[in-house]
């Protein structure tokens, strides 16, 4: 792959049942790598998560991944960090 | 107002302007289905053979008629059942909520009888899921699911409800829709930039897709194309967008597109992709796709923007919206453009395509699928819903059938779901009120053709036309070309005697072996209103779908003969 890079990505979500698995369900999908993930409520609202996550790819996958994750209805936000 | 949620359900479905649904009773759905029964007339419930019927039939409504379409179906195998239908619908984008009961919320997880985990396995599949565990969560979920569906880009929404949540009462607030989510807007500059580079185009080309049906748009897109004086091809999901008398219509492009349609696309020095998802088979070869031409993208769904293709230039917006704007730019600038040389080109690929592809190269006798189309086409008005199922039939029939209306065509594009066809058409007429024409093939009609005993007792008017060639076709035609004739497992060897099978369902039955044959046949089918006519044509099975342009390859590599 050209231009591969690591890269970091947040992604605040509605905490209810099922949503981490929208986000891994759309990685495998699609094809895109999870190397790590990390999730955890918000301090400030426990009513969403926060997942944190590294994955892989070109500029191409690195946009295509955030906007298939705010396709999702239950996601607020997706960036690169 | 206090009710329970089995009430909560069909009332929210009523009061969204919901009159037909299609679906199948169960053991978890008995009190969604006491509630059907209580509502009597206001709502139309057809019960199909099978919950995959009941999708399709949900799904071609849909398309038909631009409405949602929605299909009931118990916990289970009737949950499962409908996840080709789901998976249908959503890869051609079509608004549909899907509601399933399943076991008691105490059961669940404990691998109880009739229990499966829909909602995990639609997942990838529907635009958003829910399972309701609570009653008094219901009647803002189903007000949700069809937000979801008909906003941005469509698609479908499933609910499952566990049976003690429907029995279980909260109060109800009348089930109300919810306005739509705001779509995204294209800013000034954008739209300035797309008229900019429009009008430096000597050789644009306007490539239309579903979306355009969908958004219906089909006014300003024609409107748009005379003012750009650009020829137009289009995807299967958008054949009907154009209506075949524009001559700027030169039909579907890809793999299986049209000579003229296809070469003009890769000679063009601007391609303007308009609700298009640059899909596969579609483009071929990216790379030589775009290798002599800028690329603008429209499209209501930001992620794909660049998904398949790298555009120059895009605009993410609702489709009717983002054309008039450039159109009211264009027409500011009083730009009216007439490009003569390149569509004097277009001509004379559209002259040599005739010569081609008309059939005048056949003996005169040959029963060809092209003229049983043709046949069939003037039988129909402009604004017959055609469906077909998948292979060589439905690649037939989008090469050679003149669609005059949006809407008129209902095809799996996305999934290419054999068995989509019969139950399809059948929700096109029931949506319209109109005879429908089913084309199928021996193969895909064999896959659902239990639904014709539906299409009976409900008096569904569709002409149901086989093309039969005894043959899977379009694998047959691959394993020819790709597979050095190895024809393992598509040759159908079958006795089925569609007249006598009309006839034990209660239909009335046709078979043809040539062209007086069939018209004669057309003659009587088109006299039937209350009820399917099966119109059985006896093909030869080497009859083959040309041109073609092999996967992942150009237009240099279109194969003709
Ligand atoms: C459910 C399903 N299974 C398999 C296929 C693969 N497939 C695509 S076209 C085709 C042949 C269809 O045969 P028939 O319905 O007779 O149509 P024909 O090509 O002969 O017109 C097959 C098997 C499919 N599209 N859908
Ligand atoms: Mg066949």
């Amino acid at each position: 792959m050209k231009n591969n890079e690591n890269f970091t990505m947040s992604v605040v979500l509605k905490n209810k049942f099922g949503t981490l698995m929208r986000v891994t369900s759309l990685f495998s999908k699609r094809g895109y790598n999870i190397n790590t993930l990390h999730v955890a409520p918000l301090v400030e609202n426990n009513e969403y998560s926060r997942i944190i996550l590294t994955s892989n790819g070109d500029q191409n996958i690195k946009e295509q991944i955030l906007r298939q994750l705010e396709k999702l209805v239950d996601v607020r936000e997706a960036k690169i960090i | 107002m206090k009710a329970n949620g089995a009430e909560i359900v069909i009332k929210t479905l009523i009061s969204h302007g919901v009159t037909d649904i299609f679906g199948y009773p169960g053991g978890c759905v008995l009190n969604i289905y006491d509630e059907i029964y209580k509502a009597g007339e206001s709502l139309n419930h057809i019960l199909t053979c099978h919950e995959q019927g009941a999708s399709h039939v949900a799904d071609g409504y849909a398309r038909a008629t631009g409405k949602t379409g929605v299909v009931i179906a118990t916990s289970g195998p009737g949950a499962t059942n409908l996840v080709t239908g789901i998976a249908s619908a959503y890869l051609d984008s079509t608004p549909l909520v899907a509601i399933t009961g399943n076991v008691d919320s105490k059961l669940i997880g404990k691998d109880s009888f009739q229990e499966v985990d829909i909602a995990g396995i639609t997942m990838p599949v529907t635009k958003h899921n829910y399972i309701v565990k609570d009653v008094n969560e219901l009647e803002e979920t189903l007000c949700e699911a069809f937000r979801i569906a008909r906003s941005g880009r469509k698609g479908p929404v499933l609910i499952d409800i566990p049976k003690d949540v429907q029995a279980a009462s909260c109060e109800f607030h009348g089930g109300l829709p919810l306005p739509l989510y705001d779509n995204p807007v294209p800013d000034d500059t954008e739209i300035e930039k797309i008229t900019e580079l429009v009008k430096s185009s000597e050789r644009p080309f306007i490539y239309v897709g579903g979306g355009v049906v969908s958004a219906e748009a089909e006014e300003i897109l024609a409107e748009f194309a005379e003012l750009i004086d650009a020829p137009a091809g289009f995807s299967m999901m958008g054949l009907s967008a154009m209506d075949y008398k524009n001559p700027r219509k030169l039909g579907m492009t890809g793999m299986h597109g049209v000579y003229a349609a296809s070469v003009v696309q890769s000679e063009a020095d601007l391609i303007i992709g308009v609700g298009v998802r640059f899909s596969d088979r579609a483009t071929g070869n990216i790379g030589k796709y775009t290798e002599n031409a800028k690329v603008i993208h429209i499209d209501i769904d930001r992620a794909e923007i660049g998904k398949n293709v790298a555009p120059d230039l895009s605009a993410v917006g609702e489709i009717k919206e983002t054309l008039t704007r450039i159109v009211a730019k264009l027409k500011a600038e009083n730009f009216k453009q007439t490009l003569t040389s390149w569509n004097e080109r277009v001509t004379e690929l559209v002259t040599k395509q005739q010569k081609l592809f008309d059939g005048s190269n056949r003996n005169p006798g040959d029963f060809t699928p092209r003229k049983i189309i043709k046949a069939v086409r003037e039988y129909t008005e402009d604004n017959t819903p055609v469906a077909t199922d998948v292979g060589q039939h439905q690649m037939w029939t989008a090469m050679n059938y003149d669609f005059g209306a949006p809407r008129t065509f209902i095809t799996s594009g996305g999934l290419g779901t054999m068995g989509f066809g019969l139950g399809a058409a059948m929700g096109a007429a029931v949506g319209t009120g109109k005879r429908a024409v089913l084309i199928t093939g021996d193969g895909g009609f064999h896959m659902n053709m239990n639904e014709l005993a539906t299409a009976v007792t409900y008096k569904i008017p569709v002409v149901i036309v086989i093309i039969n060639n005894g043959v899977l076709g379009l694998v047959r035609q691959w394993q020819r070309q790709f597979y050095g004739e190895r024809f393992s497992n598509t040759t159908l060897h079958r006795k089925t005697d569609y007249v006598k099978l009309a006839d034990a369902f209660g239909a009335v039955g046709f078979l043809v072996k040539n062209e007086a044959e069939l018209r004669n046949a057309l003659d009587k089918a088109f006299e039937v209103n209350d009820g399917p006519v099966v119109i059985d044509c006896h093909i030869d099975m080497d009859e083959k779908v040309l041109p073609m342009i092999p996967p992942g390859g150009s237009i240099h590599d279109l194969i003709i003969k």
